[in-house]
């Protein structure tokens, strides 16, 4: 009955989203307060009918309940627990649940927590989140029912592919959903905006915390992606230019040029039709990527239906939605006004610089995505864009960007004094000449693109520090005025200054891989070894164990270091049961912040493995910069500025 | 069924609760004010702020302080038309209130299957173990056996069993896995030995690896002379290319063979086989007409239950060995269809049509 009744609230929410729409458009028309109030009471409901849909379909993964078709072809009883929880988002049907889960719980929160909004641009905001909510769980619920029931349940599920069966990848999706579909409250302010003909510096605050919110999560999201194709893949590298994964890398992309952007509007009033533009980009490219991975039109561990005509329809769904509010923009963007002008040195146009080399990017990332795709469909011909145009095209756009990062803080609104900023940063342009000749001269071997590359991030991680030494005036006014400062400084400062120093770790980790990772691959019987980056890797022992589902080669690997021992690891070799198909566990040897990351592969005629062994120096810094960003974005939403909260209202005088 | 339809109709009603709770609540707030001065009003003061903590030098504050009042001017001259709390509007809500758990209703109807009674595994495996075990199919059986062997897992025969019907159920890994651990906990057992050699061969697409070749090896050693033990260590020299040796241990076997024993056909056949002769006939009718029945079987399951690429390219491989062509290619452009976007089915499926019609 669980099963039935989730099935039930599924469609309530449907029913319910319709009538949120309507109640609220309708309450925007007729300025009742009554209607208005009534859509986001739709709204919260809707939400909590997802919310009861959701908690069935895991309760039928939990229990293996076989008799609803998704279970059956995405779970097996013997799974662990962890996994057949994950199971409920690890199938198309289950995972677009998920997608409703968070656009209708994105809806009920600005329902809920909107009270600050004018009254029109909530009721639109809440209507339009309604439009969406409707498109997306009518198509849940007539192409992709995740409750179907079989009536003839077969004795044994399918089991989920065991490559997701990994913790990382368990958590992994909720954070990328919340921040795909965090985007929507963006998009559907953009439209209330558009509709309402108001986008000014109030309505960039609103849209601000909103899109940090999405982006952190976001970039939680594609860092837990990359680590797990990291160690699960056991290819040795965390990023391929996988469609998917650009499909995600574009949304975060635009959302970073968002929040650039938004800044100018709330601070200048100006650039308002830009950041409209890129709150409606922003959430275009979430469902862009929703269509890439459902539509079967690409082939990955990620690509989920197998079933052409659901993508026609998410093609449609993309249509439409995103064609009607880029439409509604071209017809009310001139209206918008112009706002407060700058000079060509000055904040607003370093963050202007900031949008066009990011949009630039967006660009190539997107044509690198779908040309191959396209020309697939045109000729048949396939061919793969990897990452040799991605070096020559996005690489370049990106080192411009960071290489003018630093400058843009320390330049005044207005009118800046681009010399007085460089001045300022001399420490910076210090730090990273002498990362550079340090590490030109003593990592062998030479390679100057990486020398230049951990300057860049030498040059970020410092450019971030000089910026907050400079606005708390550090070793130039008296260690007490300092600490005044620092103190002062507005979490929204920290949260910038956290993340651009997060970007600085990652490059340093990033350019040091790729720059100066060794690999080798070897045969090994059982106590062979082989040498790689200074390391003795001894293959000691294969032995075969029983997991809970999988059936287990677990080596034992030593690693010496010119005869010291140093550490012990255990990669595995999975051969999963249902479905027989194997998986390696990446065995991995941190030291300090590379690692030795070791695979076990298949075992060859006569009994040796192929035992595969990189070096990845620094590798630590490119999941740890990430986090830090992602840090930033939660301290910068933190920031009480963006809490227009009614509690804050009553200390106001009153006038 | 009742109980079901209670629960929706609570949930509908807590939904209507929700609605006409929110537009009674926001009714009476119909005066607030717009929220822009306010947020203006901050900004202004931030300013001060900023230039208090010397964040923000005083050439800076004059135009940003300019320019944040002018927009606190042009927010407060903004005046919106009052919002107000029309009377029409409660109609129209109570309409909504009804309209949308009647159109949930409506598609419920249409697309659920009312009063479906949950299917928790654990239910399912006990009530067949409840139930006569003839009436079972080797899946179930092997269900109800992996739950028996869970409960006492140091018990040979009950892994043995599960070893059996898992092999039945087409599920030649699992089987080897249960076997293992029998015969890891009644090492002097010839038949758990034979069942793990018979298995692990299954389990390697018909080919001897190490694992079956141990465990024929321990049968011979337990049970000198086994017939099963010796075809199959036979062929394992034949597929090593040790052909002369694998035809003389298979005569040898066939001579120690009773004259009435059937399964010297198929020690026969194989000599054959190796030597590179054309076999005798394959299949007696009798055996023919079983395998039709069970590709009949199949063909009707996936009637009924078409999602399942496995059991296609099994039909479509069984019509091609049995040499029905029009069933063979109906099959396959059937199941073509079915899974047009799956390229690595249909390089299955191309292959099962591919398979060699037996002689």
């Amino acid at each position: 009955m669980i099963a039935e009744i989730g099935a039930f609230a599924l469609i309530l929410a449907l029913a319910l989203s319709v009538a949120q729409a309507g109640l609220s458009f309708a309450g925007r028309m007729r300025r009742s307060s009554a209607l208005a109030g009534a859509g986001e009471g739709a709204a919260i409901a809707a939400f909590l009918g997802v919310a009861g849909a959701f908690a069935a379909l895991m309760h039928a993964f939990v229990v293996s309940d076989f008799s609803v078709a998704n279970v059956a072809m995405n779970s097996h009883s013997e799974k662990p627990l962890l996994y057949r929880v994950a199971g409920t988002w690890g199938s198309h049907e289950g995972s677009m649940l998920l997608w409703c889960l968070a656009l209708t719980g994105f809806g009920a929160a600005v329902a809920g927590l909107g009270r600050t909004l004018p009254r029109g641009l909530r009721a639109l905001t809440v209507g339009t989140q309604g439009l969406l909510g409707t498109v997306f769980l009518a198509y849940t619920v007539f192409a992709s029912n995740p409750l179907a029931r079989v009536l003839q349940p077969p004795v044994e599920g399918r089991s989920l592919n065991p490559l997701l069966q990994d913790p990382a990848l368990a958590v992994h999706p909720p954070f990328l959903y919340a921040g795909y579909v965090g985007m929507s409250v963006v998009f559907s302010l953009a439209v209330a905006a558009l509709i309402e003909g108001r986008v000014d510096a109030a309505w960039s605050r609103w849209v601000r915390p909103w899109a940090l919110a999405a982006w952190s999560l976001l970039t939680v999201g594609i860092t837990l992606g990359s680590f797990w194709a990291y160690y699960e893949l056991g290819w040795g590298g965390w990023w391929f230019w996988d469609p998917v994964e650009n499909a995600s890398f574009m949304p975060w992309l635009i959302a970073t040029a968002l929040l650039h952007s938004a800044i100018v509007t709330e601070k200048r009033g100006a650039l308002a039709g830009w950041t409209v533009f890129l709150a409606l980009a922003a959430f275009t490219f979430s469902m862009l990527g929703a269509f890439l991975v459902r539509s079967g039109v690409l082939t990955s561990v990620h690509a989920f239906a197998v079933d052409p005509t659901r993508g026609v329809l998410l093609l449609i769904i993309l249509g439409l939605t995103s064609g009607s509010a880029f439409a509604l923009f071209a017809w009310r963007a001139p209206t918008l006004g112009q706002g407060g002008m700058f000079a060509p040195v000055s904040r607003e146009s370093a963050l202007v610089l900031n949008n066009i080399l990011l949009a630039a990017a967006t660009a190539t990332v997107l044509l690198g995505t779908l040309y191959p795709l396209i020309r697939e469909a045109m000729s048949g011909e396939a061919i793969s864009v990897g990452p040799p145009y991605f070096n020559l095209t996005f690489t370049p756009l990106m080192a411009a960007l960071l290489i003018l990062l630093p400058i843009g803080p320390l330049l005044a609104w207005k009118r800046g004094d681009a010399g007085g900023a460089v001045k300022r940063l001399q420490i910076a342009v210090a730090v990273a000449v002498v990362a550079a000749v340090a590490v030109g001269l003593l990592v062998a071997p030479r390679n100057t693109w990486g020398a230049l590359g951990v300057a860049l991030g030498g040059w970020l991680i410092a450019g971030a520090l000089a910026e907050i030494a400079e606005r708390t005036r550090a070793f130039r006014a008296p260690w007490a005025e300092t600490r005044r400062r620092l103190t002062g400084l507005p979490r929204g400062a920290w949260g910038m200054t956290l993340a651009h120093l997060g970007l600085g770790v990652f490059v340093l980790g990033a350019v040091f891989e790729v720059s100066w990772k060794v690999e080798a691959a070897e045969a090994l019987p059982v106590g062979g070894a082989l040498d790689v980056g200074g390391y003795h890797v001894r293959l000691a022992a294969v032995q075969g164990v029983n997991g809970p589902n999988y059936d287990v080669d677990r080596g034992t690997v030593v690693v010496t270091r010119a005869g010291a021992p140093v550490c012990e690891v255990q990669p595995e070799r999975r051969l999963y049961l249902a479905g027989g198909q194997t998986t390696s566990e990446v065995g991995i040897c941190y030291r300090g912040l590379s690692h030795l990351y070791i695979v076990l592969g298949e075992q060859r005629d006569g009994g040796a493995f192929l035992v595969r062994a990189y070096w990845n120096p620094w590798a630590s810094l490119i999941f740890l910069g990430p986090v830090i960003m992602g840090l930033g974005g939660l301290v910068s939403l933190s920031d009480r500025r963006l809490r227009l909260g009614v509690g804050r209202r009553r200390k106001e005088p009153a006038t | 069924m009742l109980l079901f339809w209670a629960v929706a109709g609570v949930l509908a009603a807590a939904a209507a609760g929700l609605i006409l709770m929110r537009a009674a609540g926001a009714a009476g707030e119909a005066a607030a004010a717009d929220p822009a001065p306010v947020l203006y009003k901050r900004q202004l003061s931030e300013i001060g702020d900023l230039v208090d903590r010397g964040l923000m030098g005083e050439a800076e504050r004059k135009g940003a302080e300019a320019e944040a009042a002018r927009r606190l001017l042009a927010a407060s001259d903004r005046i919106e038309a009052p919002w107000s709390a029309d009377p029409r509007a409660r109609a129209a809500v109570l309409v909504a209130v009804c309209a949308a758990p009647a159109l949930a209703l409506g598609l419920y109807l249409k697309l659920g299957a009312a009063g479906l009674q949950d299917q928790p595994y654990e239910t399912r495996v006990a009530a067949w173990q409840g139930a006569n075990l003839d009436s079972l199919t080797p899946p179930q059986l092997a269900a109800v056996m992996r739950k028996v062997t869970s409960e006492r897992p140091n018990d040979p025969e009950g892994l043995r069993l599960l070893g059996m019907v898992e092999s039945a159920s087409d599920n030649p890994i699992a089987a080897v896995r249960a076997l293992r651990r029998a015969a890891q906990l009644a090492p002097g057992n010839a038949d758990i030995w034979r069942q793990l050699g018979e298995a692990e061969v299954v389990a390697g697409g018909g080919k001897m690896g190490a694992g079956a070749e141990t465990a024929f090896n321990r049968v011979l050693a337990l049970s000198p002379g086994d017939a099963g033990a010796r075809f199959y260590l036979a062929r394992g020299k034949a597929e090593a290319g040790r052909t002369a040796e694998a035809v003389a241990d298979l005569r040898g076997l066939l001579a120690a063979m009773p004259a009435g024993d059937p399964r010297r056909a198929v020690v026969e056949q194989e000599v054959a086989r190796i030597e590179g002769r054309p076999a005798g006939p394959t299949a007696d009718p009798q055996q023919l007409a079983m395998i039709r029945g069970m590709v009949a079987s199949l063909a009707a399951k996936l009637e009924a239950d078409p999602d399942n690429p496995d059991g296609w390219v099994r039909l479509v491989r069984a019509y091609a060995v049995l040499g029905d062509t029009a069933k063979r290619d109906a099959a396959y452009s059937k199941a073509r269809a079915k899974y047009a976007g799956q390229p690595a089915v249909l390089q299955q499926l191309d292959e099962a049509a591919r398979a060699e019609t037996m002689r």
